[in-house]
């Protein structure tokens, strides 16, 4: 146990927590607002990752530029399989909603390693990767404050709109009564595919990041979806609200289990179930 | 539960006499398709010779297909969607790769041994989480998967070999009779042994399915299924039924699980942990047709067949198959095959009527 270390992970575990918020608030919104469990929602952050790669690959855009691309791309992907599966499950019983997304997410993980294979890829030559400062004998890399600045940005952003905006104030009617939001004029189905979608941009924004912090591989998407899950989970299924401070949480756990912890590193998903599990008796003790 | 307060559709209760004559049939059914099981390595060797070497570990992989499905659609009677059976499959793999290397223990030991450690695993996760809302459920067993994964990787490398795995010594050595039999005759022997265990996993795992569909457990899983809630007030508690057969369910995994250990020769985490296990037993029963014991059967033959196909194409990703199955089959054929098959058998019927 080294306990000057744990500032450094502290600070690791609030940059980390931006991009987890990140992606959980669009696994959130797809809860909330839809009702369906995405568990394909990790692949979306994974599509974007590996899309992010390809155009450094082959056009050298820079990961910071590639957002605009891989943005628009994802929200069209995203509704895309909302229009051509999800749409139709909406009525279905939960276990058959579970199952499609659980399919899609099959899908998607094993058509990126038929098309990019398992090694990890690596966006390497981007001047700014190996950056950091040092601040009272803490490191902070530029591209970890980079990515949580666009995340904090991102979810606030997606906090305002839901607040503010006609399309949020929409999102938010037909997550409270259905029956009611239609009754009223607004089109359920057109609110449902722009949440659907609006989930995927934010999970592939988030990957764009990923690629630059990490070298992913296919599978990088099913950790995220448990992340993810632990996530939602904590705050609560369907809480957009609470996903930020439940980000924190697990980021801050997960940093300080693989600072402290003597090869820590395996043990960083057992605190995904660990959250998972108290998140679920606490619930249990309390709804009993 | 439907959280949009879908009225549910509750399935009429049978008549008992009815189920009766069903079970006998079904029993008969089932020692016609154990008969066949048991002549299949003879009659592959009499008709393809050296050639049905191969065919018979492709036999074996049916039958472990067969198995997983039967085994996951237990817990998907419940209405359950269980995300573990990689877990429960792998802990059996563990307990006997453990058991040989750590203690003098006899080679068969660890298949019941792998049953029961996944069966009590089970019941451990299942008493803590089958009591809530269906998602969290599922989300807990994705988790679990992971945390016994990395719990296995984290044991000392002395006692579970970490990341590189164990070797796990074979169940057959047959000996080589020079001058009696040829050379590939001792693959055919080691793989003609396997067929027989698999074989037997699968009659019991299909008895298992048979005897709940035709006892009052059917009833119990069907009600809780379709509305919990109602159940509860009927009288069927949904908790103890859902852990039964989850349970159930895990161990027969966990015997498959300790079977494949052996017949692989070792065990690394990734592999035996691997969500690839979860996906087939998932995918192959919904193809087949959810809740019925012949569906998972039709099934494991057909996609076994596909995989092996594929597998000489795609060295990774051909799982994407398994995917593409399951989308198809709950947007189109929510009762997968043996719903197509009654379909087709009804229009028969129904224009039989009109022509007299």
């Amino acid at each position: 146990m080294e306990l000057s270390l744990i500032p450094q992970a502290l600070v690791s575990g609030v940059l980390a927590a931006g991009l987890y918020a990140l992606v959980a608030v669009g696994l959130a919104l797809a809860i909330g607002v839809i009702g369906i469990v995405n568990f394909a929602h990790g692949e979306f952050f994974m599509v974007g990752a590996f899309l992010a790669y390809q155009l450094f690959v082959s056009f050298g855009f820079d990961p910071l530029l590639s957002i605009l691309i891989v943005a628009p791309a994802l929200f069209v992907i995203g509704a895309l399989i909302y229009q051509s599966s999800i749409r139709f499950v909406l009525k279905a019983p939960e276990l058959n909603q579970m199952l499609l997304t659980f399919g899609i997410g099959i899908i998607l993980q094993n058509l990126a390693l038929v098309i990019w294979g398992g090694d990890p890829r690596t966006i390497s030559n981007v001047p700014y990767r190996s950056i950091g400062y040092e601040l009272m004998g803490i490191n902070i890399g530029v591209v970890p404050l980079g990515s949580f600045v666009i995340s904090v940005l991102l979810v606030g952003g997606l906090y305002w709109m839901l607040a503010r905006t006609r399309v949020g104030r929409a999102m938010r009617a037909v997550a409270q009564n259905r029956t009611g939001a239609g009754l009223v004029g607004l089109e359920v189905d057109r609110v449902y595919l722009v949440a659907f979608a609006l989930s995927a941009l934010l999970a592939g924004i988030g990957g764009v990041m990923i690629a630059v912090i990490q070298s992913p591989t296919p599978t990088v998407g099913f950790a995220f979806t448990l992340k993810a899950f632990a996530i939602v989970v904590l705050a609560g299924l369907g809480n957009i609200r609470g996903i930020v401070g439940a980000a924190l949480v697990v980021a801050i756990a997960e940093s300080l289990v693989a600072t402290l912890v003597p090869d820590g590193d395996a043990l960083r998903n057992a605190v995904f179930f660990a959250i998972i599990f108290i998140a679920l008796v606490y619930r249990s003790r309390r709804t009993a | 539960m439907s959280a949009r307060g879908s009225v549910p559709k509750v399935e009429a209760a049978d008549v008992t006499p009815r189920r009766r004559a069903g079970l006998s049939r079904d029993l008969i059914f089932t020692l016609i398709f154990a008969g066949l099981l048991l002549f299949a390595p003879t009659l592959l060797r009499a008709l393809f010779g050296q050639a049905s070497v191969s065919y018979l570990s492709l036999g074996i992989r049916a039958v472990a297909l067969a198995v997983l499905a039967l085994s996951w659609d237990l817990v998907a009677r419940t209405g359950q969607l269980s995300l573990a059976h990689a877990a429960f499959y792998g802990a059996g793999a563990y307990t006997t790769a453990i058991l040989l290397k750590n203690f003098d223990a006899p080679l068969w030991l660890g298949l019941p041994l792998g049953g029961i450690v996944a069966g009590v695993l089970a019941l451990g996760l299942g008493a803590v989480t089958l009591r809530l809302y269906g998602i969290y459920f599922a989300i807990a067993t994705l988790a679990f998967t992971e945390v016994v994964k990395a719990v296995v990787q984290e044991l000392p490398t002395a006692i579970a070999g970490g990341t590189a795995g164990v070797n796990v010594a074979p169940l057959f050595r047959p000996t080589f009779v020079p001058g009696e039999m040829e050379r590939w005759e001792i693959a055919f022997l080691r793989n003609q042994n396997y067929f027989y265990l698999y074989a037997g996993l699968l009659v019991v795992a299909i008895l298992v399915s048979v005897l709940v569909q035709r006892s009052r457990l059917r009833s119990a899983f069907t009600a809780i299924r379709t509305n919990e809630f109602v159940a509860s007030v009927m009288g069927v508690n949904p908790a103890r039924n859902k852990l039964l057969g989850f349970v159930i369910s895990s161990a027969i995994v966990g015997v498959l699980g300790a079977l494949e250990a052996h017949r692989l020769g070792s065990v690394i985490p990734e592999g035996a942990f691997a969500v690839h296990t979860t996906v087939l037993a998932l995918v192959t029963p919904i193809f087949g047709g959810l809740y019925t014991t012949i569906g998972p059967l039709l099934a494991a033959g057909f996609l076994s067949g596909i995989e092996e196909t594929l597998k000489r194409s795609l060295a990774e990703g051909y799982l994407i198959v398994y995917g593409a199955v399951l989308v198809i089959s709950i947007l189109f054929m929510p009762r997968g095959l043996v719903g197509l098959f009654d379909r087709v058998t009804n229009r028969r019927r129904r224009e039989g009527e009109e022509r007299p």
